[in-house]
């Protein structure tokens, strides 16, 4: 898959990002109330900042670096979450 | 009193219990180690201390999360120890301000990692303390230090009293305040009921429904989301006064990652690494120690039937000490210095962080057939013992992969498997014996990709499952602690030689030594073991070629515990006539029918089918019904079964064509 990079500023969905990407989180959607409380507790919450740090080697699930620390989560979760490019 | 010690996953909770108490319960380097309550005493006083599985928040997202909330709520601890890791402040604080909602009292641990050092973090304490309204002591779990300091604050009760900060907006503090539910952990469970949390829905009433539509015109947004929001909001204002941090540069862990972690190299590093595992532990001791250990267990045997001779002793007495007691339990005894090595080389795979990275990278790959990455832990787990890999099971998230990890654990090789590894690769495949035991490990990793393949069509339909893991970075091994691990596990094997196997060898022995008659002294084919054992022999015809009873009971014995096998076959052996020197097992008339090809299907049998009684166990209490416990015993005897017979049947036609 060659998607294209975002550009700074510009809006899309987590999964978009490339490795050393950030972007601030807009908003946050899931279907599954419990998984969404989990992605909340572990502080993807409006306004944090993200950067994609690592991806398994097949692309699926990504490593992202928030409020300190590193998550591991899939492509079927991040691509439910708004973001926009800061960095 | 009873104290509970809380904290996030990986933030070094057992390490911190191991300390406080003394005890040396199982620490690694993933989210998720601790899967049950575990129970010590604080050294000198007389306090209960309780450690609990790991939790990020109290909405439990995992069974083992679910444990430590329940603790908190029904046996209301007299105090919460609330470690926090300073490497991850922000996510722990988010714990700790749940916690402070609570009636609980509160003492915060702050764990000081040596990473927090090299990171160029600094953490105000006093201020921290100030602003929470909660006693935090600084302790080092790695370093030992604080540790005292901790446990005389708890000594004197010098701790603050909670007083509930109020965290929130204005305009949800006033709702809170308004709806308040009078009960214990009343503003807790106030938030709980706003969140509309399904535990908590008997508190529901109209007045609440009304605020809660309120708050989602006000913020748009669900209450879940406005808390969770404002909880970060009021930390990240709180981390702001506390932390100062100074410039991070690229740590070690990023380097290491670039490789282990790397598009090309993951897996074939995995595998290298999984392969001189079992390289390591089976081969490079190969049969040097072995041999040596079996020469002075036959030396002590005949100095002690010299003495026993001397005394006068009965021959059955004699017999039953030499054939069957010092032959049975010696035979296991060989194996130690192959377990230390490999219980060794496990605990340091688990103490790196290594075991969070393997999950990350084949999350897809066993996605593919059902499975998460997170299966892996308990795969790798299991290698030691069956039956922590089976509880280990607990962190996975989604019902259906959780029990179909459970069915396929055991297919494992697990450590009291290595016996009977190496007593059949040392006589028939002397030069490669450490080969054939990574090849019966990848062996076990194809049989578990076609189990899972067969249960995601029929057993389990998919649903939509979850990953959500921590990455933690890489730790050097405690020396101290892998010792300790090593020592205890090797220890437990050794106690389970002077116990459940020596019991057997006794059975085994009697069942040899007399007819149905319980006449003694008989010729062994007409003792009772063969009895039994030659009504049975039909099951293993066509994985050994051979209708032989001996092998048939020993490998009934495996359900025992899978070194049994050895030892009853050692028993067996010493039974029939010496036809070579060279072995003691295989040199005896009753086992001189093996070849290699009916060694390794023998052995693969043994390894694949029904564990051991005590995992069997284990599976009953983790699928939570007898019925799902049978059904994965039979399938995975019946596989192992299958698989066995095909590999014979083959080798044996292979070799008639080529050969």
């Amino acid at each position: 898959m060659n998607k294209k990079k975002l550009s700074v500023g510009s809006e899309g969905h987590l999964n978009d990002l490339v490795i050393g990407q950030k972007a601030v989180v807009l908003a946050l959607h899931n279907d599954n109330k419990a998984l969404r409380r989990r992605l909340l507790d572990m502080g993807i919450t409006k306004g944090v900042i993200i950067e994609v740090k690592k991806k398994a080697p097949m692309g699926d699930p990504v490593d992202i670096y928030l409020r300190g620390y590193e998550l591991c989560i899939r492509e079927s979760e991040t691509k439910n979450i708004d973001i926009r490019v800061v960095e | 009193m009873k104290i509970a010690l809380v904290g996030n996953q990986n933030s070094g909770k057992t390490t911190l219990f191991n300390l406080l108490t003394g005890l040396n319960q199982k620490i690694g380097n993933w989210p998720g180690v601790t899967i049950e309550r575990k129970i010590g005493r604080i050294r000198k006083t007389n306090y209960e201390l309780i450690d609990l599985p790991g939790i990020y928040s109290l909405s439990p997202y995992t069974l083992e999360e679910e444990i430590s909330r329940k603790y908190i709520f029904e046996e209301k601890p007299d105090l919460i120890i609330n470690i926090i890791d300073a490497t991850s402040l922000e996510r722990s604080l988010y714990l700790t301000t749940q916690l402070l909602e609570l009636d609980s009292k509160v003492i915060i641990a702050l764990n000081m990692a040596d990473i927090v050092e090299r990171k160029g973090i600094y953490i105000d304490i006093n201020k921290l303390s100030k602003l929470l309204n909660t006693t935090v002591i600084e302790i080092s779990a790695l370093k030992n230090t604080g540790i005292e300091h901790l446990i005389s604050h708890i000594r004197r009760n010098e701790i603050l009293e909670n007083i509930h900060n109020k965290i929130y907006s204005p305009f949800i503090e006033e709702i809170i305040e308004d709806v308040k539910i009078d009960v214990d952990h009343s503003r807790f469970v106030t938030i709980k009921a706003l969140e509309e949390d399904e535990m908590f829905s008997k508190y529901q009433n109209e007045k609440i429904q009304q605020k809660i539509k309120e708050v989602k015109e006000h913020y748009n947004s669900d209450v879940e989301e406005v808390i969770a929001n404002q909880r970060y909001n009021y930390i990240e204002d709180l981390k702001e006064k506390v932390l100062v941090t100074k410039a991070v540069k690229k740590s070690t862990t990023d380097k290491l990652d670039k490789i282990f972690l790397n598009k090309w190299l993951a897996i074939p590093i995995f595998a290298v690494i999984m392969a001189m595992i079992y390289i390591l532990s089976v081969g490079v001791v190969g049969s040097f120690t072995v041999d040596f250990v079996d020469a002075r267990i036959g030396q002590f045997g005949e100095w002690l039937s010299g003495r026993l001779e001397a005394l006068n002793t009965s021959a059955w007495l004699i017999s039953l000490i030499i054939d069957g007691i010092v032959a049975g339990v010696g035979a296991i005894l060989n194996f130690i210095p192959q377990l230390i090595i490999l219980f060794l080389l496990i605990s340091i795979l688990e103490v790196t962080g290594y075991m969070a990275r393997i999950s990350f990278f084949l999350d897809k790959l066993f996605r593919k057939i059902g499975l998460s990455g997170k299966s892996l832990i308990p795969f790798i787990v299991g290698s030691g013992c069956s039956v922590p890999g089976i509880m280990a099971c607990r962190t996975i998230e989604n019902e259906e992969e959780r029990k179909m990890t459970i069915f396929l654990t055991p297919f494992i090789p697990c450590s009291a498997k290595l016996p009977i590894i190496i007593v059949f690769s040392s006589f028939f495949f002397e030069k490669n014996q450490g080969l054939i035991a990574a090849s019966l490990y990848f062996l076990s990793i194809i049989v578990i990709i076609i189990s899972a393949l067969i249960f995601k069509k029929i057993l389990f339909k998919g649903k939509t499952s979850v990953y959500i893991s921590e990455l933690p970075e890489y730790k050097l091994p405690d020396v101290k602690y892998v010792l300790r691990d090593v020592f205890d596990k090797t220890w437990s094997f050794i106690k389970r030689a002077g116990s459940i196997i020596l019991i057997c060898s006794i059975i085994v022995w009697f069942m040899l030594s007399f007819s149905w008659k319980l006449e003694y002294g008989v010729d062994v084919e007409k003792s009772i073991l063969a009895g039994i054992g030659n009504s049975l022999a039909w099951i293993f015809y066509p994985i050994i070629g051979e209708y032989s009873w001996a092998a048939t009971v020993s490998a009934i014995q495996g359900l025992v515990a899978k070194e049994q096998v050895v030892s009853s076959m050692a028993i067996i052996a010493g039974f029939g006539e010496d036809l070579a020197e060279t072995s003691l097992i295989f040199g005896s008339s009753i086992f001189a029918f093996f070849t290699p090809l009916s060694a390794y299907s023998f052995m693969m049998f043994n390894l694949f089918s029904a564990p051991c009684f005590g995992a069997i166990g284990a599976m009953r209490r983790e699928l939570g019904s007898v019925k799902q416990m049978l059904k994965a015993v039979s399938f995975q005897t019946g596989l192992a079964w299958v698989f066995s017979t095909l590999v014979f049947t083959i080798g044996t036609l292979m070799m008639r064509i080529f050969l």
